[in-house]
């Protein structure tokens, strides 16, 4: 099927062109419906892939992740100048050492503004989260000069909701739309910066194409994200077929709609409730859980964990992810990746292993 | 001699090919160094091959190995660690778990009671685990590569070498061949200090025995001493355990002809 994805350059001159503010937001969690409500657009930032990180590199240790790496060294080459202000969440150790670093060190022109997050699913932490994003409200306030009510955020809210839930058709219908595993990434990944009603249009536009089922070995993708992308055409030549995901940048946010009619809260609710991740301090039985069902559902007889080197908070967890799922009959192998490099040989070599080995 | 078809390794050091008979067994061989450009020399493998057998027309061609994507007239390219296992399953008629020593990469593959792959790991980032970092090591102390195995066994005594990694590992050589340490007790260090590596990886997917062994590095007769002293199992190898990625390529491309 043939579609078409604004790039993300055009889209941020677009919205510049209108007024609107951008925010660079690094990974992984945070509130779109709450910057919107301040016109304030997020664009997030995975690094990016492939640029020079010997400009980074100068600020953070060798073992730090590349998208942290990536990630500073291209504010550093004035790829983030555009921005108006730029968002860090607390994801792990190595963004929130990136947030002091900026703070405390480089002082880049915009504003930084960290994002607190709990690691938990109790009721606490969901209260601790409306207080981070009510001290958050405040600080966009100051930054605009807009205040706006609980119906405009709840309106913001909603459009984002009507975006994730066709996100969610769309991964409930993937086989059926007719896109390659690379070509329907493309598209899930666009929401990284396409304001929530232009996914929508594209996303119901993809939805209307229905195909036969493509054939193909199920795979489950785990990991931070599918870089580089290559990696998929990749997995599309040697007739694997990923039938779900367990990515951060994709399947782990598939936030379900909330139901709260206080929109702080209801922001809130969304984050803390959404699939497991160990960066918001899912336990490894939770997500071995959520892997099992996942591979029942979707017919995935294995499962790939797509790494980004140094990455902490997922590196922890395998062993005993790997252990749990063998346990029940699922294969596994791990592939190791820094952003900044093409995929190695030797990554052709294990995933095509891996499949033959499904297949076999 | 009927060639039914014909399996192509392309490895990091050496190409080899294997032919076999309609009933799968490997009736023709050909080992070489690989040479830098692996079309041409593939090319030249196969007229020689049909000289020798007047037509390769109807025998299909599957190739492994790291150049397998420059084989072009291959049928299908499948990856070493599916040809090792069906190449050493056919020849020993059993499954186990299966550790390959190459010139630049190392693998153990869980071999299932029926020849599928049931797990694997693979070393290939450095040169520490494979036979390049034996290859090194001999040519800093000027053994031949040949005599390395039969030298180390020959040791009365044994040293340890404790970097796995191949540039430190050249370091600790030079300091100890300076300070006067023999190099027989130096080699057996090595082979222990490769075997342990390639050990840990046995241990990462978990041994299920025989303990089975292929590669070029596995001839020498110190590396599978030490293997067995370090899990403590009996080795099994088959026939031609340099050979065993082409033959299962080989036998892959009799399946494709039978389908
Ligand atoms: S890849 Fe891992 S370590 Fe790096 S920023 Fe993301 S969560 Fe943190």
């Amino acid at each position: 099927m043939n579609m078409t994805i604004p790039p993300r350059k055009e889209v941020i001159t677009d919205i510049k062109n209108h007024g609107g503010l951008v925010a660079a937001v690094l990974p992984i969690h945070y509130s779109r419906a709450l910057l919107r409500a301040f016109s304030i657009y997020p664009v997030e930032v995975w690094g990016p892939p492939k640029v020079d990180v010997s400009l980074g590199g100068a600020h953070l240790q060798a073992y730090i992740c590349s998208i942290v790496h990536n990630g500073l060294s291209f504010l550093k080459m004035g790829g983030l100048n555009i921005a108006d202000l730029i968002l860090i969440p607390h994801t792990c150790d190595s963004l929130q050492g990136l947030t002091s670093v900026l703070i405390d060190l480089i002082q880049p022109e915009q504003v930084i503004i960290p994002l607190y997050l709990p690691r938990g699913q109790r009721e606490e932490d969901v209260a601790f989260l409306v207080d981070e994003f009510r001290s958050l409200y405040t600080r966009f306030s100051d930054l605009t000069g807009k205040h706006p009510t609980s119906k405009d955020l709840l309106t913001a809210i909603k459009r984002e909701e009507m975006s994730d839930l066709l996100l969610t058709k769309l991964y409930k219908n993937r086989q059926q739309v007719g896109l390659s595993n690379i070509d329907f990434y493309r598209l899930v990944r666009s929401r990284e910066y396409l304001p929530a009603e232009h996914f929508s249009t594209l996303a119901e536009k993809t939805l209307q194409a229905a195909t036969e089922p493509r054939p193909g070995i199920p795979i489950i993708l785990s990991g931070i994200l599918p870089e580089p992308m290559e990696v998929l055409t990749m997995i599309d030549k040697m007739s694997g077929l990923i039938v779900a995901d367990d990515l951060a940048c994709c399947g782990r946010r598939l936030y379900a709609p909330g139901t709260s009619p206080d929109p702080f809260r209801r922001m809130a609710e969304r984050i803390v409730y959404a699939p497991p991740d160990p960066t918001r301090g899912n336990s490894i039985e939770e997500r071995l859980k959520y892997l099992t069902e996942m591979a029942q559902n979707s017919g995935a007889q294995g499962v790939i964990f797509y790494e980004v080197k140094f990455c902490e908070p997922e590196l922890f967890d395998l062993p005993s992810l790997r252990a749990g799922l063998k346990e029940q009959g699922l294969a596994s192998i791990i592939i190791e990746v820094d952003i900044n490099n093409s995929l190695p040989r030797q990554v052709a070599t294990r995933i095509g292993a891996f499949l033959e080995m499904l297949d076999s | 001699m009927k060639i039914a078809a014909l399996g192509i390794d392309v490895g990091s050091t050496t190409v080899k090919m294997a032919g076999v008979n309609a009933s799968g067994e490997m009736i023709w061989n050909h080992l070489e160094q690989v040479a830098p450009r692996v079309e041409k020399q593939v090319d030249s493998f196969l007229n020689k091959l049909k000289e020798e057998i007047n037509s390769l027309a109807g025998i299909p061609l599957v190739a492994t190995g790291y150049g397998r994507n420059l084989v072009h007239q291959a049928v299908k390219n499948v990856t070493e660690i599916t040809c090792h296992a069906k190449g050493v399953y056919h020849q020993l008629g059993h499954g186990g778990t299966l550790v390959d020593i190459g010139g630049q990469d190392s693998k153990v593959i869980v071999i299932g009671a029926q020849g599928q792959v049931v797990d694997f790991a693979m070393n290939d980032k450095c040169a520490a685990g494979t036979g390049r970092f034996l290859e090194n090591s001999a040519a800093r102390m000027q053994v031949s590569i040949d005599e390395m195995g039969s030298v180390a066994l020959s040791a009365t005594e044994e040293v340890t070498i404790s970097s796995t990694c191949t540039v430190f590992a050249e370091s600790e050589i030079i300091s100890m061949v300076a300070h006067g340490v023999a190099v027989e007790p130096i080699l057996m260090g090595l082979h222990r200090s490769l075997i342990k590596r390639v050990v840990a990886m046995v241990r990462s997917v978990g041994l299920v025995p025989p303990l089975l062994l292929s590669g070029g590095v596995v001839k020498n007769p110190a590396i599978r001493k030490v293997i067995e002293e370090e899990t403590k199992e009996q080795v099994f190898l088959p026939e031609h355990p340099q050979l065993m990625g082409a033959y299962g390529a080989a036998l892959l491309a009799l399946k494709v002809k039978q389908k």
